[in-house]
């Protein structure tokens, strides 16, 4: 990570006696495009309202470029805020929501214009859109007005509090892909915050996952994605088998539900509850069960074509479980056939069951 | 659309009395088809004191009738509303004395009612009633046209501790003209009543036509006697503004109008008639009689003269006399039955002691020939 | 929509038959008929005489205007200071008294329950000579009040004391439906808190100020009691005048054509300001 820019000590935020931020600790590196995800109710926007100086923290330290600015009110901090609602200034023009922060600072309406135009067309907008109401314009384009006019003034970090969530998926596709395209043309800091772990994987360098207040994992995309540290993390993640286990000596651990045992890692099993994630893609249907050297037997239940792959529900007893392999891969399997699947230990992960 | 909305409400406050007087008068005949009989309903047009409910609610109850007063304080409104068609609707109306006879009569507004019924009751009013007695007759002597009851002088009306009624009287009408009474005294609006008063400041009888140069005098002396009011406005306002000491004396006025503040204690205030005037024989003052006639409604209530004859009763006409919000000397005091129900405090509200000598002094209410020339310089003059 | 183009062809105009009879007869009719009075000639009392320009002759050659003067001037002016005195009430509503304003706006709403008329003598008796102010100034500090009641600043007072509620809610709506985030977005784009106001808050909040000023102008024109109570007639507004007509003078008519007039007065005021200022544009929405 690079020199941080932004960092968090033992941030609280509390509202009554409910504490909507909890203890987060956190260093934001200059330049990265990180973004916090988590379930609506997890704080997260709270905790980037307290970034942006809307809210002030209860306790804790918020540190930019290692000076405390708790008590630096929003219009003071050299940070910009892209929000949900866009609030454009709907008496506005293009133009001038744009260039509001240039205004605020007295700077020269010809330099002012100058800026405006540039960042227009940066950001793909017509430049006829200069002089258009704000509202006449589509949802794509408000957008990119609303990173215009956070832009406009330079500002070193830019939070968004997510922006694109009420916009439809292609147009959503596009906005991530150009939002990261900016990202790297402007170098600069980009604190993002989504409910989506799919937005949150195409775009960001780094990934905190909020659960309840806590910042409960910090990593790279591939960690969080490979390395979950708990069975609320893996399954934020997308679809997977979790399967509830517990330690059945070295090397192995048993499921009370399945009345099964499976072979894990040797250093991975602990002695405190524990989950056993098993990804669909790396669930495969076995001939016979000394293809892997875990497996069980289970009834297809239905399958669903996802474009290159195709889902497969499988029951075992009670238990559903989920197989994906690629539609080229040969499988003869029909519904309601008995089949068998299996996987090999170090294509599963024990978490903490929390 | 938003305008069309707030205008309407605008308009609707200013002009709701035209609206309503409108459908009844233009849509009237059409509203009330072939009309069922009326002998439970009554409907009187009339000044301030019938339509109180001590005067009604006994009549209402004893005869279980649906009893409706409009009451209005300017008698060619309530003739005009007759005239606009609501002749239809009202049974009773009471206004000033010459209307009957001068007025609604000519124009069949009224119908005359039962002599040998009606006539007795006079012998037993005041000596000035006794009959046949003028207002209430028509020109020929032989008709009745109406029944008197409230009656008083009506000039205008002083605080004596400012202003005392010996220099009131003697000074009269010349009063208004002192200009060291500019910002001191107040006008009680009663537009008709104000012509006659500015007539008897600017110096000539009001009810007699009126050479061009008696108009100009009118003109300016309205205009002088605005610039120097304190204020114009009700009953209440003029008692009030006197008794608070914002004016000393207000133009017209009377026992009708002084009485409540007289009633509360306030004997400092005080009807005033001068003692000489402009007027016919040299009088100083007017004084109005009220004729509560029956309107010559083609759907009359039978009820009509059962009321006429209901406030001839001597507890009823006590109550007449002192209705809530204005208090008057009643024809029925000429009766002992009547008289003995009035208390000290009563008669002295209504200024007994003096009636007889201010009625002497009086002319009696008359009609303007030129009265909406003189109203409209009138009111003109109230804007400048 | 279908090739029937009769009027009544659609089951929703047939529907609408009842209410806009009711309307046509408790809207249209009297404003024709007032219309129709003010072509009659002067001190008539019916609809069918020759129909004649005289009341409006009358009204422009004698002095009608000093009333409608008086009238669309302190209207104006009612609305200035109510523009003035509200806006910080109702900023103060929606964004300062916080739990306080429930409290407050019932104080100002519960007036309104009372008497216009019984609310203004109340007044009378707070200013008149011995009154509530001038005794209690007289007794505490020995002072002589000047005189107010009666004058047109008591008209004036006594208009902007009645239309208060008239301006303050439409402004306060104005001010709560300006967005939160509207207000944060201009902060964090470096704003300060007058900067917020001056540049989102207030401009955004227009439309409850236009139409808090529309209302209170379009009732302030229409007010009388004011200037009977308190200003003792010192003035005379133009309801006045219409008043007089159709009660004192009799002359429904000549009343008829002086409402006509205020009502084209107004309506033209009123059109040309919603005209300059638009308020799908300064809302945004088209």
């Amino acid at each position: 990570m690079s020199k941080p820019i932004l960092q968090l000590k033992n941030v609280r935020k509390a509202f009554g006696t409910l504490a909507a931020v909890d203890d987060v600790n956190l260093s934001i590196g200059e330049g990265e495009f990180f973004t916090i995800v988590g379930p609506s109710g997890s704080g997260k926007t709270t905790l980037i309202r307290m970034l942006a100086g809307m809210e002030k923290p209860t306790s804790g330290d918020i540190l930019l470029h290692d000076k405390r600015i708790n008590d630096t009110p929003a219009n003071e901090r050299p940070t910009c805020m892209v929000f949900q609602s866009l609030a454009l200034f709907p008496h506005r023009t293009v133009g001038q929501n744009i260039e509001f922060a240039l205004k605020i600072r007295n700077v020269d309406p010809a330099v002012r214009e100058k800026r405006a135009r540039e960042l227009m067309q940066q950001l793909h907008l017509p430049a006829d859109y200069y002089s258009k109401n704000v509202t006449l314009c589509s949802g794509g384009e408000r957008q990119r007005v609303a990173l215009a006019r956070a832009l406009a003034f330079d500002p070193q970090i830019l939070f968004f509090d997510e922006p694109l969530s009420a916009i439809d998926y292609k147009l959503r596709k596009t906005l991530e892909k150009e939002l990261k395209d900016i990202h790297r043309e402007t170098g600069k800091t980009f604190v993002y915050i989504t409910h989506s772990l799919e937005e949150a994987m195409v775009m960001s360098d780094r990934i905190g996952v909020m659960r309840r207040g806590k910042l409960i994992q910090v990593g790279s995309p591939n960690e969080i994605y490979s390395t979950p540290r708990s069975r609320f993390v893996s399954e934020f993640m997308g679809d997977v088998n979790v399967i509830p286990v517990e330690a059945n000596g070295a090397g192995s651990v048993r499921s009370q539900s399945l009345g099964a045992s499976f072979k894990v890692l040797a250093n991975s099993v602990e002695a405190k509850a524990q989950c056993l994630v098993v990804r669909p893609e790396f669930l495969r249907f076995l001939d016979t069960p000394a293809d892997a050297q875990n497996s069980l037997r289970g009834i297809l239940y239905n399958e669903y074509a996802l474009g290159s792959r195709i889902q497969y529900q499988v029951r075992v007893g009670e238990k559903v479980f989920l197989v994906e392999k690629l539609r080229q891969q040969p499988f003869k399997g029909k519904l309601d056939d008995e089949v068998l699947i299996g996987w090999d230990p170090e294509n599963a992960i024990l978490v903490a069951d929390e | 659309m938003f305008d069309s909305h707030l205008t309407r409400r605008n308009f609707m406050k200013t002009s709701a009395s035209v609206a309503a007087t409108l459908a009844a008068s233009q849509m009237g005949p059409f509203a009330r088809p072939a009309h069922a009989a009326r002998d439970k309903e009554l409907n009187i047009l009339c000044w301030e004191g019938y339509n109180s409910a001590q005067v009604l609610d006994p009549f209402r109850s004893s005869k279980s009738a649906n009893v409706k007063a409009e009451s209005l304080t300017n008698d060619p409104t309530m003739i005009n509303r007759l005239r606009a068609g609501e002749i239809n609707v009202w049974d009773l109306i009471n206004v000033n004395n010459p209307w009957a006879r001068k007025v609604m009569m000519p124009e069949k507004l009224i119908k005359p009612l039962d002599r040998a019924k009606f006539e007795p009751y006079f012998e037993k009013m005041l000596p000035q009633f006794k009959p046949p007695y003028k207002w209430a007759m028509d020109d020929s002597g032989k008709e009745l046209l109406g029944m008197a009851q409230r009656f008083g002088p009506y000039s205008f009306v002083v605080n004596t501790d400012k202003i005392s009624r010996k220099t009131a009287e003697d000074q009269g009408w010349d009063l208004f003209n002192d200009p060291k009474l500019a910002g001191r005294f107040g006008i009680l609006e009663s537009d008709d009543w104000n012509v006659f008063g500015i007539c008897a400041i600017a110096g000539f009888d009001p009810y007699k036509p009126h050479s061009p140069e008696e108009v100009a005098k009118f003109e300016e002396t309205a205009k002088r006697v605005l610039k120097n009011k304190k204020v114009v406005g009700d009953i209440a306002t003029m008692n009030q503004a006197l008794i608070s000491g914002e004016i000393d004396c207000h133009l017209t006025g009377g026992s009708y109008s002084v009485s409540p503040a007289r009633a509360d204690g306030h004997l400092n205030l005080r009807a005033i008639t001068p003692n000489k005037g402009p007027f016919a024989g040299g009088k100083g003052g007017i004084a109005w009689i009220e004729i509560t006639s029956v309107v010559n409604n083609p759907q009359g209530s039978p009820l009509a003269e059962t009321f006429l004859e209901y406030v001839q009763d001597p507890v009823v006409a006590h109550t007449v006399a002192f209705a809530e919000g204005t208090f008057n000397p009643v024809a029925q005091m000429g009766n002992p039955e009547c008289f003995k129900l009035f208390s000290k405090e009563q008669l002295d509200a209504i200024q007994w002691d003096s009636l007889d000598e201010e009625m002497a002094r009086s002319v009696e209410y008359d009609i303007v020939p030129d009265y909406d020339k003189l109203l409209d310089i009138w009111n003109a003059a109230k804007k400048s | 929509m279908s090739g029937d183009s009769s009027f009544l062809a659609q089951p929703g105009r047939r529907a609408a038959i009842p209410i806009m009879v009711l309307l046509l007869l408790g809207f249209v009719a009297p404003l024709l008929a007032v219309v129709g009075f003010s072509f009659m000639p002067p001190r008539t009392f019916g609809l069918w005489h020759e129909p004649s320009l005289e009341n409006y002759e009358r009204i422009f050659s004698d002095n009608t205007y000093v009333s409608l003067l008086w009238s669309l001037g302190l209207a104006s002016l009612t609305v200035v200071l109510l523009a003035l005195i509200c806006y910080p009430v109702a900023y103060g509503l929606v964004r300062v008294f916080g739990r306080w304003s429930t409290a407050l706006t019932l104080l100002f709403t519960i007036p309104l329950i009372v008497s216009e008329n019984i609310r203004l003598y109340g007044w009378v008796l707070f200013f008149i000579k011995g009154g509530v102010l001038p005794g209690t100034l007289k007794a505490l500090f020995g002072v002589e009040m000047g005189d107010f009641l009666f004058t047109p600043a008591a008209v004036l007072f006594g208009m902007v004391y009645v239309y208060l509620p008239f301006m303050l809610f439409p402004m306060t709506l104005g001010i709560a439906m300006v967005p939160n985030q509207m207000r944060e977005a201009a902060r964090d784009l470096g704003a300060s808190r007058w900067q917020v106001f001056r540049e989102v808050e207030l401009p955004l909040s227009t439309p409850g100020l236009m139409i808090g000023s529309l209302l209170t102008f379009v009732l302030a024109v229409g007010a009388i009691a004011e200037a009977k109570v308190l200003g003792g007639q010192r003035i005379i507004p133009i309801t006045h005048d219409i008043e007089i007509a159709f009660t004192y003078a009799q002359n429904w008519p000549l009343g008829a054509a002086l409402a006509v007039l205020l009502m084209l007065v107004v309506s033209v005021l009123v059109l040309t300001v919603l005209k300059r200022f638009d308020l799908d544009q300064i809302l945004g929405k088209r």
